[in-house]
């Protein structure tokens, strides 16, 4: 017994010496026995929960990898991911029948230990993988065109965590191997109006088909509804009037580019009659509630319309919004956009115009007007509106209190030495005491290599290391003193600030957002998704036209490049220097296409 | 220097393949010993057997082409692939040693990149692929195309100019095959013609809906030509014009033929080289019937311009319509095109009973009396490039003085003739351009500075600076090419000029770069000094309003 567990760890420690010392260490399976089946080999039973039949496991495993393999050839895959080791038979039955990449996933490593003592595995883990435990993201990512195969007992046995693990994996796998047509629809304006574009661009950086449905342009037809009279009846009857033009629009718009998935940010105008319609087109729905719920609590009327429901914040209101919406919440903190936010060498002129000390960009309440009293002697300037009560601080508000760009606030931050970020607050003077989020600023200004100084929120501990990454403070009243302190230690803000831009670009930009959401959405929705008719890929004709020119150029694209003109020449157009021959030929085809193909094909 | 294997693309249109045929016959003459092979759309091969030079005829399935690229699988594109991968290496194989693209497309300029003739004029691509223009006639026929109010000369001219041909015969040609000619007049013998009545051709249709003549104003020549000449007319056009003709027909009643479908374009050579003359818009047709020896009386409005599209032979008569906003340029979709309306029929009727009858005398009275109209009689000047005449008494306008004063210039700059210009001063114009001039020189002592900083190569933060402000300054240029009609088409070709550097290190480009703004600098100049007062006569013109329609 002892000479088996060994020979196969030994053969195993070749690949993955870590995961050979902790089987190795790993305690006895508790409850297992392993009683002989009819056939003579050993089956496995654990705390009464059998894992291959009593009578022969071979061939139950047999029948079991044919089924697999036909599946696997179905789906065109590569790898193939089984959920679920048992004793191996049935992953012995697989390795022997299909010739791709086989990875199994098994998280009891005490299960493991057992297996790999009950008989000689040797042939077997020459050509097949057992994944590492745990999980990490970057083993799921090595695999190519996955279909993953449940060992239907392992993921029957109480207590497992197998179907959370293959949630995971499918979720990830999918998101990153689907092109999904997504459909991201903005509000009218306000505070989450700029995330629709920077998470537009993040789901199109991780090669899925975007559209944008923008609906800024509307925001003036809404101001302007009050021409029609200030009575309640008639503001009633406008509203509306002007939410069932902008719903016709919407779902015209999802009828004529049926997405995958609709993704609307906070204060979209979608209700629940309309999210409803959008479930019958078949789409799924989701919603990034990028506002505080305590402020909004709007979301309590639509969270029941959406699938999938992205949130600021934790706790009990995470749980509320898990039970109120239709399928799962998921916590999604902010994020930036490291494109937008960014470090810049700003010349003299720049410095001077948008630079100094001590800097805030936001706008002015109440919390705040007290809070940046006391520092009007350090050199102090704030960029924002709604500060026009703010008696003293007037004297260093910048442009009148004017609304400042995107463009010009990532200047600003580069600028100030002292960025001051205090979450808004409309019930206390200072530091809000139950805040939680984080508010976009904090990763903005880390975004920009900038150093800040933020209030602490219950949430940050988990997003930055306060101190190292970020400098907080508690009471408004220890303000004045950071500044001054902080003024002086130019390198120790120069190694804060680069480690938090460090830690954004690894943990937080919207890219990393998008993909915890799709992840979320495809672990539950991969089938559906994977049924749905799926345009040809580049990478599909790649494998057909084999070494042939095209085959090559086409190999050389994103594996999810939709085999048609239009993307295959956008794809072309990533790369830079001169043509060969197929990509010169692709592009005139593109051009044949446009002059004389395209309006028939309408 | 010699030509052995010469190539030539002409992929889309029916009369721009017959305008093609004085080339073909220009290059066939200076080079006798050389193979011409014409790359065709498949449908136009029939075109090419009756063009005089042509060795082979290269044709091209654009309709198969097509079809294979709406199979809704993928195999449809592969196999479109493969056809144009095939067709590219087969074309490469017969090693071609000069190439002309007469197609003005981005996609021939990437089949031309393809095939990789080292002396390709016209459109083509570098090597990462940007569409070029290669040859400096050919920059100015696709400037003149972009400008249409300046367009100084006949396509005709461009081509062969392009191809470096400057002899050539003087008018399009096109053989009609034996059976065509007969078939053609069977079908016109049984639908009812006698042979003996006049029988006038009409072509209903054009290759835009705003190049189409209506079919009421048709009826009325018709119905005049009937009364004034007995004339039979003959419908000419495709299946497209079918309804078109119905109409025609019901208006008519009798003593009309519709040949509307029902020819090939064989065939119709040979009805229009029954018929007494033609009555057209700027049509494929109206090349064909000159190509076939049939007096043409054509209709401009539009975008269509005489000088430009005009008929390539002597004694045909063009009727514009005279309206300050002709001629449209391509990109414009007008709202309103009044100026199909300013042909008049009776005045398109007394044109082509004068033409018929070759009473030149009486088509310049009837100038006389539509004047809202411009009547031109087709010629050639003295240095053998295509022209137009105008007739009747009228004043010149400055759109026209413009376009003269052009055709000098470019005449003299690309040709080396010594043209006079037409004497009338443009003083507005002519101070403007002398700005340009200075604007221009002042670019071309920057280019200067940038040429001398990338020899030395040891100051790049001042190069990149002197080239940033020779950016801005050409900027600034077009700019005013883009505000001021009088300079549009010369900053057009500078345009292109910069476009066409392609494969050169930085010293190489900043030369040429400073030769371009030379350039433009002296051709600024010249066109001043031909439109400043000491040097023309003193004439008065009417100034002309804008044009109000809608893009």
């Amino acid at each position: 017994m002892i000479d088996t567990l060994e020979q196969n760890l030994a053969a195993l420690r070749s690949r993955d010496r870590d995961l050979a010392r902790r089987i190795a260490e790993a305690p006895s399976l508790a409850g297992a026995e392993l009683p002989a089946a009819r056939a003579g080999v050993p089956t496995l039973i654990v705390d009464g929960h059998l894992l291959h039949n009593r009578h022969d496991p071979a061939a139950e495993a047999t029948q079991w990898a044919g089924a697999a393999v036909a599946r696997l050839d179905a789906d065109g895959a590569e790898t193939a991911v089984v959920l679920g080791f048992g004793l191996g038979y049935h992953v012995d039955a697989l390795a022997r029948r299909w010739s791709g990449r086989v990875v199994v996933v098994e998280p009891d490593v005490s299960l493991l230990r057992t297996a790999f003592a009950a008989w000689d595995l040797r042939a077997m883990l020459a050509r097949v993988e057992v994944a590492p435990t745990p999980l990490a993201d970057e083993a799921v990512d090595g695999w190519s065109r996955a279909t993953i195969l449940q060992h239907a007992p392992s993921l029957l046995r109480p207590g497992t965590p197998l179907r959370a693990v293959e949630e995971r994996i499918a979720g990830r796998c999918a998101a990153r191997s689907l092109r999904l047509s997504i459909l991201v629809v903005s509000p009218l304006g306000g505070g989450s109006y700029p995330i629709t574009g920077y998470c537009a661009r993040a789901l199109q950086s991780l090669g899925h088909d975007v559209h944008v449905l923008d609906l800024a342009p509307f925001a003036a037809g809404a101001d302007a509804l009050t021409a029609f009279g200030h009575t309640v009846p008639v503001r009633q009857a406008v509203n509306e009037a002007f939410g069932g033009f902008l719903a016709t629009g919407i779902r015209a718009t999802v009828a004529q580019l049926k997405p995958d998935i609709v993704l609307a940010l906070a204060q979209a105008p979608l209700d629940l009659r309309l999210l409803e319609q959008l479930g019958g087109l078949g789409c799924v729905r989701a919603f990034w509630f990028v506002e505080d719920h305590r402020l909004f609590p709007y979301w309590k009327e639509v969270a029941a319309g959406y699938d999938y429901f992205g949130v600021i914040q934790q706790g009990d209101f995470l749980e509320e919004a898990n039970a109120r919406c239709a399928g799962r919440a998921l916590y999604l903190p902010l994020a930036a956009d490291p494109l937008v936010h960014q470090p810049l060498a700003l010349t003299d002129e720049g410095r001077t115009e948008y630079g100094s000390p001590v800097g805030f960009v936001g706008a002015g309440y109440r919390n705040r007007r007290i809070a940046f009293r006391p520092l009007l002697d350090q050199g102090l300037k704030i960029w924002g509106s709604d500060w026009n009560q703010a008696g003293h601080l007037l004297s260093v508000l910048q442009r009148d209190g004017a609304r400042i760009s995107t463009e010009d606030s990532v200047r600003i931050f580069n600028a100030t030495t002292v960025n001051l970020n205090l979450h808004s607050s409309t019930y206390v003077d200072g530091v809000e005491p139950r805040g939680d989020f984080v508010n976009p600023r904090t990763f903005e200004l880390a975004a920009c290599g900038a150093f800040q100084l933020v209030d602490r929120r219950a949430l940050l501990p988990s997003l930055f290391a306060e101190g190292s990454e970020v400098v907080t403070f508690e009471d408004a009243g220890e303000l004045r003193d950071l500044v001054r302190y902080w003024l002086q230690q130019p390198d120790a803000r120069e190694r804060i600030a680069t480690a938090a831009r460090v830690r954004v670009l690894a943990e937080h930009t919207y890219t990393h957002r998008m993909l915890t959401l799709l992840e979320g959405i495809c672990a539950r929705e991969h089938e559906r998704f994977a049924r749905r008719p799926r345009a040809t890929t580049a990478a599909d004709v790649a494998r057909l036209e084999g070494e042939s020119p095209l085959g090559q150029l086409l190999g050389r694209m994103p594996a999810t490049t939709p085999f048609a003109l239009d993307h295959l020449v956008g794809a072309l157009r990533e790369h830079e220097g001169d043509l060969d021959d197929p990509e010169a030929l692709l592009l005139l085809l593109h051009q044949f296409d446009d002059l004389y193909v395209k309006e028939h094909r309408a | 220097m010699s030509k052995r294997k010469i190539l030539i693309v002409n992929l889309t249109r029916f009369g721009d393949l017959l305008q093609t045929g004085p080339t073909i016959q220009g290059l066939k003459a200076l080079h006798p010993e050389s193979e011409i092979t014409v790359v065709v759309e498949r449908n136009f091969a029939d075109v090419c057997a009756g063009l005089p030079g042509i060795d082979r005829i290269w044709p091209i399935d654009m309709d198969q082409l097509g079809r294979l690229m709406l199979v809704p699988s993928t195999d449809g594109l592969r196999a479109a692939y493969a056809t144009m991968a095939i067709e590219v290496d087969r074309l490469r194989a017969e090693g071609f040693d000069f190439a002309l693209n007469y197609s003005s497309s981005r996609m021939s300029a990437i089949f031309m990149r393809l095939i990789g003739v080292a002396d390709t004029r016209g459109w083509t691509a570098t090597s990462d692929g940007f569409r070029v223009i290669a040859h400096e006639w050919s920059r100015l026929f696709s400037a003149a195309c972009l400008n249409r109010r300046q367009a100084p000369f006949n396509l005709v001219d461009y081509y062969k100019r392009a191809a470096g041909v400057s002899a050539g015969p003087r008018a399009l040609r096109w053989d009609i095959p034996a059976p065509a000619r007969t078939a053609a007049t069977t079908f016109l013998t049984t639908a009812g013609w006698d042979g003996q009545r006049p029988l006038i051709a009409f072509q209903l249709g054009a290759s835009r809906a705003v190049r189409r003549w209506p079919v009421a104003n048709f009826v009325a020549v018709g119905q005049l030509l009937a009364r004034r000449i007995g004339a039979t007319i003959v419908l000419c056009g495709g299946k497209g014009e079918r309804a078109f003709a119905e109409e025609i027909v019901a208006g008519l009643g009798t003593g009309v033929i519709d040949a509307c479908g029902r020819t090939t374009i064989a065939e119709l050579g040979g009805v229009l080289a029954c018929s007494d003359v033609l009555l057209t818009g700027d049509t494929g047709p109206m090349h064909m019937a000159v190509a076939v020896g049939t007096p043409v009386v054509a209709l401009f409005f539009g975008p269509a311009l005489p000088v430009d599209t005009g008929p390539y032979a002597e004694d045909h008569v063009c009727l514009h319509a005279a309206v300050p906003c002709a001629p449209c340029d391509h990109s414009i979709t007008c709202l309103e095109p009044f100026c199909r309306d300013r042909l008049e029929p009776a005045a398109v009727a007394e044109a082509v009973v004068a033409r018929r009858a070759g009473d030149w005398n009486a088509i310049e009275r009837a100038a006389d009396q539509w004047p809202g109209m411009d009547w031109y009689r087709t010629t050639f000047d003295a240095g053998g490039f295509a022209d137009v005449q105008r007739l009747g008494r009228r004043p010149p306008r400055r759109a026209d003085l413009l376009r003269s004063a052009y055709r000098a210039l470019f005449l003299q700059e690309l040709d080396g003739a010594s043209v006079r210009p037409s004497g009338v001063p443009l003083p507005a114009d002519a101070v403007l351009l002398r700005e340009f001039e200075a604007l221009a020189a002042e670019g071309a002592a920057l280019a200067a500075e940038v040429e001398t900083l990338a020899t030395a190569g040891d100051d790049l933060d001042r190069l990149e600076d002197a080239a940033k402000r020779l950016e801005l300054l050409d900027h600034q240029m077009f700019r005013r090419g883009a505000m001021h009609d009088a300079l549009t088409l010369m900053v057009q070709v500078f345009r292109f000029e910069k476009e066409s550097l392609e494969n050169v290190d930085v010293s190489e480009l900043a030369t040429a770069t400073r030769v371009f703004h030379e350039t433009l600098a002296r051709r600024a100049g010249r066109l001043a000094t031909m439109l400043e007062p000491e040097v023309a006569s003193a004439v008065v013109f009417r100034e002309e309003e804008s044009h109000a329609s809608v893009a």
